[in-house]
């Protein structure tokens, strides 16, 4: 059985999903994937199986390349900022 | 076949090698464009050169006056930490504890730091970031960072 995944290692997939969706470019995908991202983590939070975080783990790391290529493909077909976004040009 | 090809010249910018090629294999198609394109055969482009900035050297812009002062770096962080939703105002201070006092779990904690990853423009790497317990601590970091000393 594959050893016991650490704090650290969740905390490092966390950030980086959180920052892989942030570069979303279209605002109404990338608003969705970070907090799509946020509640995941947090739905899963009280979990404590060893084997069922490790599966959650897998699925995390397989939602943080579709997330990594759907950025890309996102930034083919770039559009306009939305009227929202010209306001307040910070990533929220 | 032809009609094609000239749409797709058409579209794309005008050489002055695709105008010899389309010159020595005439089409019909193709010698509309020709006649089009005239003004971009004529363009001379050795004017057109980008110019080039500035003659002198180019020198750092860190000057003492545009430093970041331990001040400025702790309202900043102090800021940025007020504007994350979760952490109530008038609990926070520079010695206020992120998970024992404001009552952040580690995931917060995380996403503190990553807002303040983008306030100050570089990154935390992880094993310095999970020792940021309190608002004073990324001070320090920061400063030890940019090299402010008081």
């Amino acid at each position: 059985m594959a050893a016991p995944v650490t704090r650290a290692e969740v905390l490092k997939i966390y950030k980086t999903m959180l920052r892989e969706s942030s570069k979303f470019s279209f605002y109404n995908y990338r608003m969705y994937a970070v907090r799509r991202v946020k509640d995941a983590f947090r739905e899963q939070k009280a979990v404590s199986d060893t084997s069922e975080i490790q599966q959650h783990l897998l699925e995390a790391h397989r939602f943080l390349d579709i997330i990594k290529r759907q950025a890309i493909v996102g930034d083919l077909y770039k559009f306009d900022k939305l009227v929202i976004e010209v306001e307040n040009n910070k990533k929220h | 076949m032809m009609a094609s090809l000239g749409k797709v010249l058409c579209g794309t910018f005008f050489t002055n090698t695709s105008l010899r090629v389309l010159r020595r294999y005439p089409m019909c198609a193709a010698r509309r464009y020709l006649s089009q394109s005239k003004i971009v055969n004529n363009l001379n482009l050795q004017t057109c050169r980008v110019p080039v900035a500035g003659s002198g050297r180019w020198y750092s812009d860190t000057t003492a006056a545009s430093r970041l002062s331990v001040i400025e770096v702790q309202t900043r962080v102090l800021k940025v930490c007020n504007a994350y939703d979760k952490v109530t105002a008038d609990k926070l201070s520079l010695e206020s504890h992120f998970i024992n006092d404001l009552g952040l779990d580690s995931l917060d904690h995380v996403e503190v730091i990553m807002a303040i990853e983008d306030e100050f423009g570089f990154e935390i790497p992880d094993e310095d970031a999970e020792k940021l317990h309190r608002p004073k601590d990324i001070v320090q970091y920061v400063c030890d960072r940019e090299d402010i000393y008081d």
